[in-house]
Protein backbone atom coordinates (compact mmCIF):
# COMPACT_ATOMS: atom_id res chain seq x y z
CA UNK A 1 0.00 0.00 0.00
CA UNK A 2 1.46 3.47 -0.69
CA UNK A 3 1.42 6.31 1.57
CA UNK A 4 2.23 9.50 -0.12
CA UNK A 5 5.87 10.02 -1.93
CA UNK A 6 8.71 8.07 -1.46
CA UNK A 7 12.44 9.47 -1.82
CA UNK A 8 15.99 7.18 -1.22
CA UNK A 9 18.63 9.59 -0.27
CA UNK A 10 22.08 9.26 0.07
CA UNK A 11 24.71 11.33 2.14
CA UNK A 12 28.73 10.65 1.52
CA UNK A 13 30.01 14.04 2.55
CA UNK A 14 32.77 12.69 4.77
CA UNK A 15 33.07 9.17 6.24
CA UNK A 16 29.89 7.95 6.15
CA UNK A 17 28.12 6.20 2.95
CA UNK A 18 24.69 6.07 3.91
CA UNK A 19 21.55 5.42 2.45
CA UNK A 20 17.83 6.13 3.36
CA UNK A 21 14.12 5.58 2.12
CA UNK A 22 11.62 7.65 3.69
CA UNK A 23 7.74 8.53 3.16
CA UNK A 24 6.07 11.58 3.42
CA UNK A 25 3.08 9.85 6.14
CA UNK A 26 5.69 7.36 7.80
CA UNK A 27 8.94 9.46 7.61
CA UNK A 28 11.77 7.00 8.45
CA UNK A 29 11.20 3.70 6.60
CA UNK A 30 14.82 2.62 6.59
CA UNK A 31 18.35 4.10 7.19
CA UNK A 32 21.89 1.86 6.40
CA UNK A 33 24.68 2.97 6.59
CA UNK A 34 28.39 1.83 6.80
CA UNK A 35 31.33 4.50 8.49
CA UNK A 36 35.04 4.52 6.84
CA UNK A 37 37.51 4.36 9.65
CA UNK A 38 40.88 5.92 9.74
CA UNK A 39 44.04 4.67 11.31
CA UNK A 40 44.31 5.01 14.49
CA UNK A 41 45.84 8.75 15.32
CA UNK A 42 44.72 9.80 12.25
CA UNK A 43 42.01 11.87 10.32
CA UNK A 44 39.88 11.48 7.19
CA UNK A 45 41.79 10.72 3.81
CA UNK A 46 39.97 11.97 1.43
CA UNK A 47 40.84 9.49 -1.51
CA UNK A 48 40.86 6.78 1.22
CA UNK A 49 37.31 7.41 2.42
CA UNK A 50 35.68 7.69 -1.07
CA UNK A 51 37.44 4.06 -2.13
CA UNK A 52 35.84 3.41 0.99
CA UNK A 53 32.00 4.69 0.07
CA UNK A 54 32.57 2.64 -3.35
CA UNK A 55 33.09 -0.37 -2.50
CA UNK A 56 30.17 -0.05 0.15
CA UNK A 57 27.99 1.58 -2.48
CA UNK A 58 25.72 -0.99 -3.60
CA UNK A 59 25.36 -3.08 -0.20
CA UNK A 60 24.27 -0.22 1.52
CA UNK A 61 22.06 1.04 -0.96
CA UNK A 62 20.35 -2.92 -1.49
CA UNK A 63 19.81 -2.83 2.52
CA UNK A 64 17.63 0.57 2.49
CA UNK A 65 15.51 -0.94 -0.37
CA UNK A 66 15.27 -4.36 1.46
CA UNK A 67 11.51 -5.09 2.94
CA UNK A 68 12.50 -5.88 6.53
CA UNK A 69 9.17 -5.72 8.63
CA UNK A 70 7.22 -4.43 5.69
CA UNK A 71 9.07 -1.24 6.11
CA UNK A 72 11.21 -1.40 2.97
CA UNK A 73 9.93 -0.31 -0.01
CA UNK A 74 11.07 -1.79 -3.51
CA UNK A 75 13.15 0.06 -6.12
CA UNK A 76 9.73 0.60 -8.28
CA UNK A 77 8.21 2.75 -5.22
CA UNK A 78 10.77 5.55 -5.28
CA UNK A 79 9.64 8.79 -6.28
CA UNK A 80 12.91 9.90 -6.80
CA UNK A 81 16.98 9.91 -6.04
CA UNK A 82 18.36 12.84 -3.50
CA UNK A 83 21.94 12.68 -2.70
CA UNK A 84 23.85 15.17 -0.78
CA UNK A 85 25.46 18.42 -2.93
CA UNK A 86 27.94 18.99 -0.59
CA UNK A 87 29.34 20.89 1.86
CA UNK A 88 31.66 18.05 1.67
CA UNK A 89 35.10 16.46 0.40
CA UNK A 90 35.05 15.95 -2.85
CA UNK A 91 36.26 12.69 -3.34
CA UNK A 92 33.60 11.79 -0.80
CA UNK A 93 30.41 13.71 -2.26
CA UNK A 94 31.00 12.17 -6.05
CA UNK A 95 30.25 8.51 -4.92
CA UNK A 96 27.09 9.60 -3.60
CA UNK A 97 26.73 11.92 -6.79
CA UNK A 98 27.21 9.15 -9.19
CA UNK A 99 25.49 6.57 -6.82
CA UNK A 100 21.77 8.89 -7.06
CA UNK A 101 22.60 9.13 -10.89
CA UNK A 102 23.14 5.85 -11.66
CA UNK A 103 20.02 5.03 -9.59
CA UNK A 104 18.06 7.95 -11.35
CA UNK A 105 19.05 7.00 -14.93
CA UNK A 106 18.21 3.28 -14.64
CA UNK A 107 14.77 3.99 -13.33
CA UNK A 108 13.60 7.55 -15.16
CA UNK A 109 13.13 8.73 -11.95
CA UNK A 110 14.35 12.87 -10.95
CA UNK A 111 16.97 13.29 -8.99
CA UNK A 112 17.04 16.17 -6.01
CA UNK A 113 20.48 17.62 -4.43
CA UNK A 114 20.45 18.21 -1.09
CA UNK A 115 22.40 20.56 1.54
CA UNK A 116 23.83 18.39 4.37
CA UNK A 117 23.39 21.20 6.43
CA UNK A 118 19.80 21.86 5.55
CA UNK A 119 19.81 17.73 6.00
CA UNK A 120 20.49 17.77 9.67
CA UNK A 121 18.03 20.45 10.28
CA UNK A 122 15.23 19.42 8.51
CA UNK A 123 15.47 15.79 9.78
CA UNK A 124 16.05 17.11 13.47
CA UNK A 125 12.84 19.18 12.82
CA UNK A 126 10.76 15.97 12.03
CA UNK A 127 12.11 13.61 14.39
CA UNK A 128 11.70 15.99 17.52
CA UNK A 129 8.54 17.76 16.13
CA UNK A 130 10.51 20.97 16.16
CA UNK A 131 8.36 23.86 14.16
CA UNK A 132 11.13 26.63 13.46
CA UNK A 133 12.92 26.79 16.34
CA UNK A 134 16.34 28.14 17.14
CA UNK A 135 19.02 25.79 15.63
CA UNK A 136 22.42 24.62 17.08
CA UNK A 137 23.97 22.42 14.69
CA UNK A 138 27.30 20.66 15.85
CA UNK A 139 29.67 18.79 13.75
CA UNK A 140 32.60 18.11 12.74
CA UNK A 141 31.76 20.26 9.43
CA UNK A 142 29.70 22.79 11.71
CA UNK A 143 29.26 24.69 14.54
CA UNK A 144 26.52 26.82 13.96
CA UNK A 145 23.39 28.91 16.01
CA UNK A 146 20.84 28.89 12.94
CA UNK A 147 17.15 30.37 12.96
CA UNK A 148 15.15 30.38 9.89
CA UNK A 149 13.81 33.81 8.56
CA UNK A 150 12.63 34.92 4.87
CA UNK A 151 13.43 31.86 3.04
CA UNK A 152 16.44 30.38 4.13
CA UNK A 153 18.07 29.36 7.34
CA UNK A 154 20.25 32.16 8.66
CA UNK A 155 23.59 32.17 10.30
CA UNK A 156 23.07 34.23 13.75
CA UNK A 157 26.49 32.69 15.17
CA UNK A 158 29.46 30.66 13.93
CA UNK A 159 32.69 29.42 14.58
CA UNK A 160 35.66 31.70 13.57
CA UNK A 161 37.86 28.43 13.20
CA UNK A 162 37.57 24.67 14.53
CA UNK A 163 34.02 23.16 15.03
CA UNK A 164 33.15 21.47 18.24
CA UNK A 165 33.74 17.81 16.04
CA UNK A 166 36.94 18.96 15.06
CA UNK A 167 38.27 19.91 18.21
CA UNK A 168 37.46 16.99 20.02
CA UNK A 169 38.86 14.64 17.10
CA UNK A 170 42.01 16.93 17.00
CA UNK A 171 42.56 16.42 21.11
CA UNK A 172 41.80 12.79 20.64
CA UNK A 173 43.96 12.02 17.13
CA UNK A 174 46.70 14.19 19.54
CA UNK A 175 46.52 11.33 21.72
CA UNK A 176 47.04 8.50 19.27
CA UNK A 177 42.27 7.88 18.71
CA UNK A 178 40.98 7.71 15.54
CA UNK A 179 38.28 10.64 14.47
CA UNK A 180 35.91 10.37 15.50
CA UNK A 181 36.59 10.70 18.86
CA UNK A 182 33.91 12.33 20.64
CA UNK A 183 32.78 9.23 22.93
CA UNK A 184 36.02 8.27 23.90
CA UNK A 185 36.52 11.98 24.58
CA UNK A 186 33.38 12.19 26.89
CA UNK A 187 34.27 8.77 28.53
CA UNK A 188 37.68 10.02 29.97
CA UNK A 189 35.73 13.54 30.70
CA UNK A 190 33.39 11.53 33.01
CA UNK A 191 36.74 10.10 35.11
CA UNK A 192 37.63 13.29 36.34
CA UNK A 193 36.20 16.10 37.95
CA UNK A 194 39.50 18.75 38.13
CA UNK A 195 39.16 21.59 36.03
CA UNK A 196 42.79 23.16 34.51
CA UNK A 197 42.42 26.58 33.41
CA UNK A 198 41.47 27.07 29.46
CA UNK A 199 41.44 30.12 27.20
CA UNK A 200 37.59 31.31 27.61
CA UNK A 201 36.98 32.84 24.16
CA UNK A 202 33.40 34.38 22.89
CA UNK A 203 33.26 36.93 20.02
CA UNK A 204 29.64 38.48 20.39
CA UNK A 205 27.87 35.46 18.93
CA UNK A 206 30.88 33.69 17.49
CA UNK A 207 33.57 31.68 19.19
CA UNK A 208 36.50 30.29 18.70
CA UNK A 209 37.98 27.16 19.64
CA UNK A 210 42.26 27.27 18.07
CA UNK A 211 43.32 29.11 21.55
CA UNK A 212 41.57 25.69 23.49
CA UNK A 213 42.89 23.29 21.37
CA UNK A 214 46.96 24.77 21.21
CA UNK A 215 45.97 24.64 25.20
CA UNK A 216 44.95 21.76 26.02
CA UNK A 217 47.65 19.85 23.91
CA UNK A 218 49.84 21.98 25.93
CA UNK A 219 48.56 20.30 28.61
CA UNK A 220 48.84 16.68 27.61
CA UNK A 221 52.16 17.65 26.43
CA UNK A 222 53.47 18.64 29.92
CA UNK A 223 52.27 15.81 31.39
CA UNK A 224 48.38 16.65 32.70
CA UNK A 225 46.20 13.38 32.92
CA UNK A 226 44.30 13.34 29.42
CA UNK A 227 41.09 12.68 32.08
CA UNK A 228 41.35 16.14 32.94
CA UNK A 229 42.20 17.97 30.10
CA UNK A 230 39.35 16.36 28.21
CA UNK A 231 37.43 17.12 31.09
CA UNK A 232 38.24 20.28 31.36
CA UNK A 233 38.09 21.07 27.23
CA UNK A 234 34.31 19.77 27.57
CA UNK A 235 33.47 22.00 29.98
CA UNK A 236 34.82 25.19 28.55
CA UNK A 237 34.26 24.50 24.92
CA UNK A 238 30.55 23.20 25.87
CA UNK A 239 29.95 26.32 28.12
CA UNK A 240 31.49 28.67 25.32
CA UNK A 241 29.04 26.89 23.18
CA UNK A 242 26.00 27.19 25.56
CA UNK A 243 26.39 30.99 25.94
CA UNK A 244 26.40 32.13 22.59
CA UNK A 245 22.99 29.62 22.25
CA UNK A 246 21.60 31.30 24.94
CA UNK A 247 23.08 35.05 23.25
CA UNK A 248 20.98 33.61 20.36
CA UNK A 249 18.02 32.53 22.61
CA UNK A 250 17.64 35.71 24.51
CA UNK A 251 17.60 38.09 21.26
CA UNK A 252 15.16 35.99 19.10
CA UNK A 253 13.03 35.40 21.59
CA UNK A 254 12.30 31.45 20.61
CA UNK A 255 10.75 29.23 23.09
CA UNK A 256 12.43 26.08 21.41
CA UNK A 257 15.56 24.97 20.51
CA UNK A 258 16.76 22.04 18.52
CA UNK A 259 20.29 20.51 18.53
CA UNK A 260 21.26 18.43 15.82
CA UNK A 261 24.98 17.08 14.62
CA UNK A 262 27.11 14.65 15.82
CA UNK A 263 28.31 16.50 19.02
CA UNK A 264 24.51 16.24 19.78
CA UNK A 265 25.21 12.96 21.37
CA UNK A 266 27.07 13.85 24.12
CA UNK A 267 25.43 14.20 27.41
CA UNK A 268 27.37 16.66 28.95
CA UNK A 269 26.40 19.01 26.66
CA UNK A 270 23.02 18.63 26.40
CA UNK A 271 22.56 18.71 29.88
CA UNK A 272 24.23 22.40 30.05
CA UNK A 273 21.71 23.04 27.38
CA UNK A 274 18.87 22.28 29.17
CA UNK A 275 19.93 23.96 32.00
CA UNK A 276 20.67 27.37 30.09
CA UNK A 277 17.17 26.93 28.36
CA UNK A 278 15.39 26.68 31.42
CA UNK A 279 16.39 30.27 32.53
CA UNK A 280 14.61 31.46 29.17
CA UNK A 281 11.25 28.75 29.52
CA UNK A 282 12.45 27.41 25.92
CA UNK A 283 12.55 23.30 25.78
CA UNK A 284 15.32 21.69 24.37
CA UNK A 285 14.91 19.01 21.41
CA UNK A 286 17.58 16.86 21.15
CA UNK A 287 18.00 14.64 17.63
CA UNK A 288 17.89 11.12 18.77
CA UNK A 289 21.58 9.83 18.75
CA UNK A 290 21.01 7.36 16.06
CA UNK A 291 20.15 9.57 13.56
CA UNK A 292 22.80 12.75 15.07
CA UNK A 293 25.35 11.78 12.77
CA UNK A 294 25.75 12.14 9.55
CA UNK A 295 23.25 10.11 7.67
CA UNK A 296 21.02 8.82 4.70
CA UNK A 297 17.72 9.68 6.45
CA UNK A 298 18.59 13.80 6.85
CA UNK A 299 19.02 13.63 2.97
CA UNK A 300 16.02 11.48 1.97
CA UNK A 301 14.08 13.57 4.32
CA UNK A 302 14.74 17.04 2.98
CA UNK A 303 14.83 15.65 -0.63
CA UNK A 304 10.97 14.57 -0.09
CA UNK A 305 10.40 18.15 1.02
CA UNK A 306 12.39 19.34 -1.91
CA UNK A 307 10.63 17.22 -4.95
CA UNK A 308 7.41 17.70 -2.78
CA UNK A 309 7.86 21.88 -3.71
CA UNK A 310 9.08 20.82 -7.13
CA UNK A 311 12.65 21.22 -6.49
CA UNK A 312 14.30 19.04 -8.34
CA UNK A 313 16.76 19.26 -10.84
CA UNK A 314 16.75 20.18 -14.61
CA UNK A 315 18.49 17.25 -15.51
CA UNK A 316 21.52 14.94 -14.88
CA UNK A 317 23.74 16.56 -15.98
CA UNK A 318 23.11 19.19 -13.05
CA UNK A 319 23.85 16.15 -10.50
CA UNK A 320 27.01 18.33 -9.23
CA UNK A 321 28.71 18.00 -6.52
CA UNK A 322 29.41 21.61 -4.56
CA UNK A 323 32.62 20.96 -1.41
CA UNK A 324 31.54 24.59 -0.18
CA UNK A 325 28.29 25.25 0.16
CA UNK A 326 27.38 27.74 3.03
CA UNK A 327 23.65 26.80 4.37
CA UNK A 328 22.42 30.28 4.75
CA UNK A 329 22.55 30.19 0.91
CA UNK A 330 19.92 27.51 0.56
CA UNK A 331 16.58 28.19 -0.75
CA UNK A 332 13.57 26.28 0.94
CA UNK A 333 10.56 26.93 -0.57
CA UNK A 334 8.49 24.12 1.45
CA UNK A 335 8.74 26.43 4.11
CA UNK A 336 7.56 29.08 2.39
CA UNK B 1 12.49 46.62 41.26
CA UNK B 2 11.21 45.68 37.85
CA UNK B 3 12.55 43.45 35.70
CA UNK B 4 13.92 45.18 32.51
CA UNK B 5 15.29 42.69 30.13
CA UNK B 6 16.31 39.01 30.97
CA UNK B 7 19.83 38.90 29.02
CA UNK B 8 21.90 35.41 27.95
CA UNK B 9 24.51 36.55 30.78
CA UNK B 10 22.46 39.03 33.22
CA UNK B 11 19.40 40.30 34.37
CA UNK B 12 18.75 43.75 34.06
CA UNK B 13 15.79 45.54 36.55
CA UNK B 14 14.70 49.16 37.16
CA UNK B 15 15.36 50.49 40.10
CA UNK B 16 16.31 53.56 42.00
CA UNK B 17 20.10 54.75 43.23
CA UNK B 18 20.19 58.31 45.02
CA UNK B 19 16.77 59.46 43.84
CA UNK B 20 18.16 58.60 40.20
CA UNK B 21 16.17 55.88 37.85
CA UNK B 22 19.12 53.26 37.71
CA UNK B 23 19.46 50.03 35.87
CA UNK B 24 20.60 47.09 37.79
CA UNK B 25 22.68 44.53 36.06
CA UNK B 26 23.32 41.10 37.84
CA UNK B 27 25.05 38.92 36.46
CA UNK B 28 23.79 35.82 38.02
CA UNK B 29 25.49 32.48 38.68
CA UNK B 30 24.92 30.32 35.27
CA UNK B 31 24.26 26.74 36.13
CA UNK B 32 25.73 25.29 32.97
CA UNK B 33 28.92 26.40 33.37
CA UNK B 34 31.27 24.92 35.90
CA UNK B 35 31.20 26.83 39.14
CA UNK B 36 34.73 28.13 39.11
CA UNK B 37 34.91 28.80 35.55
CA UNK B 38 31.78 30.98 36.16
CA UNK B 39 32.95 32.82 39.15
CA UNK B 40 36.28 34.01 36.91
CA UNK B 41 33.74 35.23 34.39
CA UNK B 42 31.45 36.74 35.68
CA UNK B 43 33.73 39.05 38.06
CA UNK B 44 36.06 39.43 35.37
CA UNK B 45 33.26 40.95 32.53
CA UNK B 46 31.41 43.12 35.29
CA UNK B 47 35.11 44.44 36.41
CA UNK B 48 35.60 45.16 32.58
CA UNK B 49 32.43 46.39 31.67
CA UNK B 50 32.86 49.34 34.54
CA UNK B 51 36.01 50.03 33.11
CA UNK B 52 34.94 50.10 29.37
CA UNK B 53 31.89 52.21 29.98
CA UNK B 54 33.78 54.97 31.63
CA UNK B 55 36.52 55.03 28.73
CA UNK B 56 33.53 55.13 25.94
CA UNK B 57 32.35 57.77 27.70
CA UNK B 58 35.91 59.69 27.29
CA UNK B 59 35.68 58.51 23.79
CA UNK B 60 32.86 60.73 23.27
CA UNK B 61 30.40 58.23 23.02
CA UNK B 62 27.25 57.98 24.85
CA UNK B 63 26.72 55.41 27.14
CA UNK B 64 25.39 54.99 30.86
CA UNK B 65 27.19 56.45 33.92
CA UNK B 66 28.85 54.03 35.95
CA UNK B 67 27.04 54.38 39.37
CA UNK B 68 28.15 51.73 41.63
CA UNK B 69 30.19 48.33 41.00
CA UNK B 70 30.45 45.43 43.31
CA UNK B 71 32.86 42.26 41.41
CA UNK B 72 31.98 40.09 43.98
CA UNK B 73 28.34 39.95 43.65
CA UNK B 74 28.99 40.69 39.65
CA UNK B 75 26.27 43.63 40.11
CA UNK B 76 27.01 46.74 38.38
CA UNK B 77 24.45 50.22 38.74
CA UNK B 78 24.07 52.50 35.61
CA UNK B 79 22.30 55.30 35.06
CA UNK B 80 19.21 54.83 33.08
CA UNK B 81 18.65 55.61 29.43
CA UNK B 82 15.36 56.60 27.98
CA UNK B 83 14.52 55.54 24.84
CA UNK B 84 13.80 52.14 22.36
CA UNK B 85 16.14 49.30 21.41
CA UNK B 86 17.32 49.22 17.96
CA UNK B 87 16.24 46.15 17.21
CA UNK B 88 12.38 47.48 18.30
CA UNK B 89 12.79 50.03 16.06
CA UNK B 90 13.95 48.03 13.18
CA UNK B 91 11.45 45.60 13.05
CA UNK B 92 8.63 48.40 13.19
CA UNK B 93 7.04 47.84 9.79
CA UNK B 94 6.41 51.69 9.23
CA UNK B 95 9.43 52.59 9.55
CA UNK B 96 10.93 54.94 7.08
CA UNK B 97 13.84 54.16 4.60
CA UNK B 98 15.13 58.06 5.87
CA UNK B 99 14.56 56.84 9.45
CA UNK B 100 16.80 53.66 8.96
CA UNK B 101 19.84 55.83 7.19
CA UNK B 102 19.49 58.46 9.85
CA UNK B 103 19.71 55.11 12.75
CA UNK B 104 22.88 53.96 10.67
CA UNK B 105 24.89 56.91 10.06
CA UNK B 106 24.41 57.46 13.70
CA UNK B 107 25.44 54.09 14.74
CA UNK B 108 28.13 54.13 12.46
CA UNK B 109 29.49 57.21 14.10
CA UNK B 110 29.53 56.02 17.40
CA UNK B 111 31.40 52.56 16.79
CA UNK B 112 33.86 54.35 14.88
CA UNK B 113 34.52 56.67 17.79
CA UNK B 114 35.17 53.67 19.80
CA UNK B 115 37.41 52.27 17.17
CA UNK B 116 39.47 55.23 17.12
CA UNK B 117 40.03 55.13 21.05
CA UNK B 118 40.96 51.64 20.39
CA UNK B 119 37.76 50.09 21.67
CA UNK B 120 36.17 47.16 20.34
CA UNK B 121 32.81 46.66 21.74
CA UNK B 122 32.67 43.01 21.23
CA UNK B 123 28.65 42.83 21.38
CA UNK B 124 27.26 44.94 18.46
CA UNK B 125 23.94 43.66 18.24
CA UNK B 126 21.06 45.79 17.76
CA UNK B 127 19.60 45.08 21.23
CA UNK B 128 23.08 46.57 22.42
CA UNK B 129 21.96 50.22 21.13
CA UNK B 130 19.52 53.01 22.82
CA UNK B 131 17.54 55.33 20.82
CA UNK B 132 16.05 58.09 21.86
CA UNK B 133 14.92 60.96 19.07
CA UNK B 134 17.88 61.47 16.71
CA UNK B 135 20.80 60.22 19.48
CA UNK B 136 22.12 56.66 20.06
CA UNK B 137 23.67 54.87 23.10
CA UNK B 138 26.04 51.90 23.04
CA UNK B 139 25.09 49.46 25.97
CA UNK B 140 26.55 46.23 27.15
CA UNK B 141 30.08 46.63 27.63
CA UNK B 142 30.74 43.10 28.74
CA UNK B 143 32.63 41.85 25.66
CA UNK B 144 34.48 45.06 24.93
CA UNK B 145 38.41 44.68 24.59
CA UNK B 146 41.24 47.48 23.70
CA UNK B 147 42.89 46.43 20.32
CA UNK B 148 44.26 48.35 17.51
CA UNK B 149 44.28 45.46 15.36
CA UNK B 150 41.90 45.52 12.04
CA UNK B 151 40.91 42.36 12.15
CA UNK B 152 39.14 42.88 15.75
CA UNK B 153 37.51 46.08 14.28
CA UNK B 154 35.89 44.30 11.24
CA UNK B 155 35.29 41.04 13.78
CA UNK B 156 33.20 43.92 15.71
CA UNK B 157 31.99 45.50 12.43
CA UNK B 158 31.08 41.54 11.05
CA UNK B 159 28.78 41.16 14.08
CA UNK B 160 26.57 44.17 13.16
CA UNK B 161 26.32 42.37 9.81
CA UNK B 162 25.52 39.38 11.07
CA UNK B 163 22.75 40.41 13.35
CA UNK B 164 21.54 42.15 10.61
CA UNK B 165 20.96 39.40 7.85
CA UNK B 166 19.79 37.02 11.04
CA UNK B 167 16.98 39.42 12.66
CA UNK B 168 16.35 42.54 10.11
CA UNK B 169 17.02 41.35 6.88
CA UNK B 170 14.28 44.02 4.93
CA UNK B 171 16.28 46.66 5.95
CA UNK B 172 19.95 45.34 6.40
CA UNK B 173 21.56 46.57 3.22
CA UNK B 174 19.96 49.97 3.51
CA UNK B 175 21.41 50.18 7.36
CA UNK B 176 24.51 48.68 6.35
CA UNK B 177 25.42 51.11 4.22
CA UNK B 178 24.48 54.01 6.00
CA UNK B 179 26.64 52.86 8.88
CA UNK B 180 29.91 52.54 6.76
CA UNK B 181 28.97 55.97 5.52
CA UNK B 182 29.08 56.74 9.46
CA UNK B 183 31.47 55.09 10.23
CA UNK B 184 33.94 56.61 7.43
CA UNK B 185 32.64 60.18 8.47
CA UNK B 186 34.66 59.54 11.52
CA UNK B 187 37.33 57.03 10.42
CA UNK B 188 38.13 58.97 7.49
CA UNK B 189 37.50 56.53 4.02
CA UNK B 190 40.64 54.95 4.22
CA UNK B 191 40.44 53.27 7.52
CA UNK B 192 36.97 52.36 6.68
CA UNK B 193 37.86 50.88 3.23
CA UNK B 194 40.65 49.01 5.33
CA UNK B 195 37.94 47.85 7.88
CA UNK B 196 35.47 47.07 5.02
CA UNK B 197 37.91 45.09 3.40
CA UNK B 198 39.16 43.11 6.48
CA UNK B 199 35.19 41.91 6.91
CA UNK B 200 35.18 40.62 3.56
CA UNK B 201 38.33 38.73 4.41
CA UNK B 202 36.29 36.90 7.22
CA UNK B 203 33.56 36.12 5.74
CA UNK B 204 35.45 34.29 2.81
CA UNK B 205 37.07 32.23 5.79
CA UNK B 206 34.06 31.44 6.96
CA UNK B 207 32.98 27.52 7.23
CA UNK B 208 32.38 26.35 3.27
CA UNK B 209 31.90 30.26 2.18
CA UNK B 210 32.43 30.10 -2.03
CA UNK B 211 35.78 31.38 -2.90
CA UNK B 212 35.75 34.25 -5.10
Amino acid sequence: MRSGARVLGIESTAHTFSASVVSEKEGVLTNSRAVYMPAEGSGIHPAEAAEHHLSVAVRVVREALERKHQRGSGIDEIDAFAYAMGPGLGPCLRVGAVTARTLALSTGKPMVAVNHAVGHIELGCLLTGAKTPLVLLISGGHTMVVAHSDGVWRVLGETLDLTLGQLLDQLGRYVGFASPCGRRIEEAASKSNRYLKLPYTVKGNDVSFSGVLTAAKKLVEGGASFEDVCYSVQETAFAITTEVTERALAFTGSRELLVVGGVAANRRLAKMLELMAKRHKASVKVVPPQFSGDCGAQIAWTGLLAFKSGDVLPSIADSVVRQSWRLDTVPTPWRA
Amino acid sequence: MKLLYRGAEADVFLGDWCGQPAVYKMRKPLAYRLPELDKLIRNQRTVHEAQMLHLSKLAGVSAPSLYYLSPQEALLVMGFLEGKRLRVLLLEPGITKERVETLGEEFGSSIAKLHAAGIMHGDLTTSNVIVNGGSISLVDFGLAVHSGRLEDQAVDLRLIKETLTGAHNRVSKRFMQSLVSGYSSVLGRKRAEAAMKKLAEIERRGRYARVE
